[in-house]
């Protein structure tokens, strides 16, 4: 469902990503660890096709995000790290808006719309304007948008970053049921390990640009513990500076 | 194209859902009201007095369009320099700000669907507040007899200039994550390139002169002010406008690298 060739991504002089590939099957969920800086976010933003890539290839859905990026990101809901909203729209008019503008068909827009507000718990507070909501709730409404047109790949850049843990338990339930439901294909960041081991069965583990783990969780577990991984692999390497 | 509508919609939407569209829009009727009213008091008060001097061969030389509409049109020109970027500001900036500019570059979206919409959005404004313009002038024709031309001409060249400022606003808030940064910018953009004309005046060198009178908006409006149209103005305008366009939408692409 993704592939991904040797992609870099150089800002400048600094490499924030350096030759990774992988591959991820239709119905995977995986959980993209790494330290803050590793370069999740800018996986991310090329896997969504905000961010082209400085080489290396990458594929949404058998379709080639460089040559045939409409399409590509169509196959795509992506939740960056903050939620895009209208502060001064109203739930259901933002939603509606995202399906328009993510190609859903008119004859089966109002019915996508209500199926992406019930399935983020959002029917209460249809009418209620984005600013005057939660943080909680704003972050179910960054997920309406993402599943709204149903894509084949769901993206989530660190879902319950700043949440109470009431909502990250809530998050973390949807984001479950999601990916359950028609054999989604589901790519979560975090650094949150728990939350890897709660909903994800793959993990990738990037550091300092690098693709480090790559595997199901028990696998990568073996008989140590997820975060004993972590820093083995993520910590400060040897002969560099620790920032 | 077919996503142009629901940018645009989208856009309109929000300028209403907060006061700001209201307060300009209601400053802009206001003051061209207070102009428009000020010059035909004074009007009415020289057209009175010539009549009590018995010097009706000098009625003549006043008429409604010199006295009241020009310069209600002139005054309403430094108001569009004004009220255009600051109802431009937000198109680009807000999104930047809000990150919901990843929202709009991952979706199955051209670039010049997100352009035009958002300056279709920004041009509606700016043809609302020529609309508001031209009810002054149409008020007069209950009472008096302006000549039409002139007021149509003259609205049309508010416009084409309002176009051009919406244009250039629109790009400079591409470049900033401040509203206030944009507003200024477009603003001193604006100033810049209206007294361009005037300050060729004071140039030696013949072929500066010209240039800087041709990229002059003053230039390109003193004509139709008076009811001549010229196709160079229109199209000094519409190359404006379409230089605008590209610009922003080279612009909003690189916003993926920034």
């Amino acid at each position: 469902m993704i592939r991904v060739e040797g992609v870099s991504k150089r800002y400048a002089d600094f490499a924030a990503v350096r030759g990774i590939s992988f591959e991820v099957a239709r119905g995977e969920v995986v959980g993209f660890l790494g330290p803050n800086g590793a370069g999740k976010t800018t996986t991310m933003r090329m896997l969504t096709g905000f961010l082209p890539p400085s080489s290396g290839r990458i594929q949404i859905a058998s379709q080639d995000m460089h040559e045939q990026p409409l399409q590509a990101r169509r196959a795509i809901g992506y939740l960056p790290e903050i939620p895009p909203l209208y502060p001064e729209m109203r739930v259901e008019r933002f939603v509606d808006y995202v399906a328009r503008i993510k190609d859903v068909a008119k004859s089966e827009r109002a019915e996508k719309v209500e199926h992406a507000l019930k399935a983020c718990g959002l029917q209460d507070v249809r009418r209620q304007v984005i600013r005057t909501l939660s943080k909680g709730y704003k972050q179910r409404v960054g997920l309406a948008q993402a599943i709204v047109h149903e894509p084949e790949v769901l993206i989530l850049d660190e879902p319950t970053a700043g949440l109470d843990p009431v909502q990250i338990r809530e998050i973390r339930d949807l984001i479950r049921e999601l990916a359950a439901k028609d054999g989604r294909t589901v790519v979560l960041s975090t650094h949150i390990l728990p939350e890897v081991e709660a909903i994800c069965r793959r993990v990738l583990l990037i550091s300092h640009g690098e693709i480090r783990v790559d595997g199901s969780l028990d696998e990568v577990k073996g008989t140590s513990t997820l975060e004993d991984v972590f820093m083995r692999e993520a910590g400060p390497r040897v002969g560099e500076a620790s920032a | 194209m077919r996503h142009v509508g629901d940018i645009a919609t989208r856009e309109l939407r929000s300028f209403f859902s907060t006061p700001v569209a209201y307060v300009l829009l209601g400053m802009y009727l206001v003051f061209v009201g207070y102009i428009f009213f000020a010059n035909l008091g004074v009007f009415l008060k020289v057209v009175q007095e010539i009549q009590q001097y018995g010097r009706l061969d000098l009625l003549a030389e006043w008429s409604l369009n010199q006295q009241v509409i020009q310069p209600t049109f002139q005054a309403s020109l430094i108001l569009f320099l004004i009220l255009t970027p600051l109802l431009a500001m937000r198109v680009f900036s807000e999104e930047r700000a809000q990150s919901t500019i990843e929202l709009l570059l991952t979706s199955p979206l051209t670039i010049w669907e997100i352009v035009i919409g958002k300056y279709l959005a920004v041009l509606a404004m700016v043809g609302l507040m020529v609309l508001f313009t031209g009810f002054y002038p149409l008020l007069l024709t209950l009472y008096g007899n302006p000549e039409l031309l002139p007021v149509i001409s003259g609205l049309l060249l508010i416009f084409l200039y309002g176009a051009s400022l919406a244009a250039m606003a629109c790009f400079v808030s591409s470049l900033t994550k401040s509203q206030a940064v944009a507003a200024i910018v477009s603003i001193v953009i604006g100033i810049v390139l209206m007294i361009l004309g005037p300050v060729a005046e004071y140039t030696v060198v013949d072929s500066a002169q010209a240039t800087l009178r041709y990229l002059s908006t003053q230039t390109h409006m003193q004509e139709g002010m008076v009811g001549v149209i010229r196709s160079q103005d229109v199209m000094y305008f519409l190359g404006f406008i379409a230089f605008s366009l590209m610009l922003l939408r080279t612009s909003v692409e690189s916003l993926r690298w920034r």
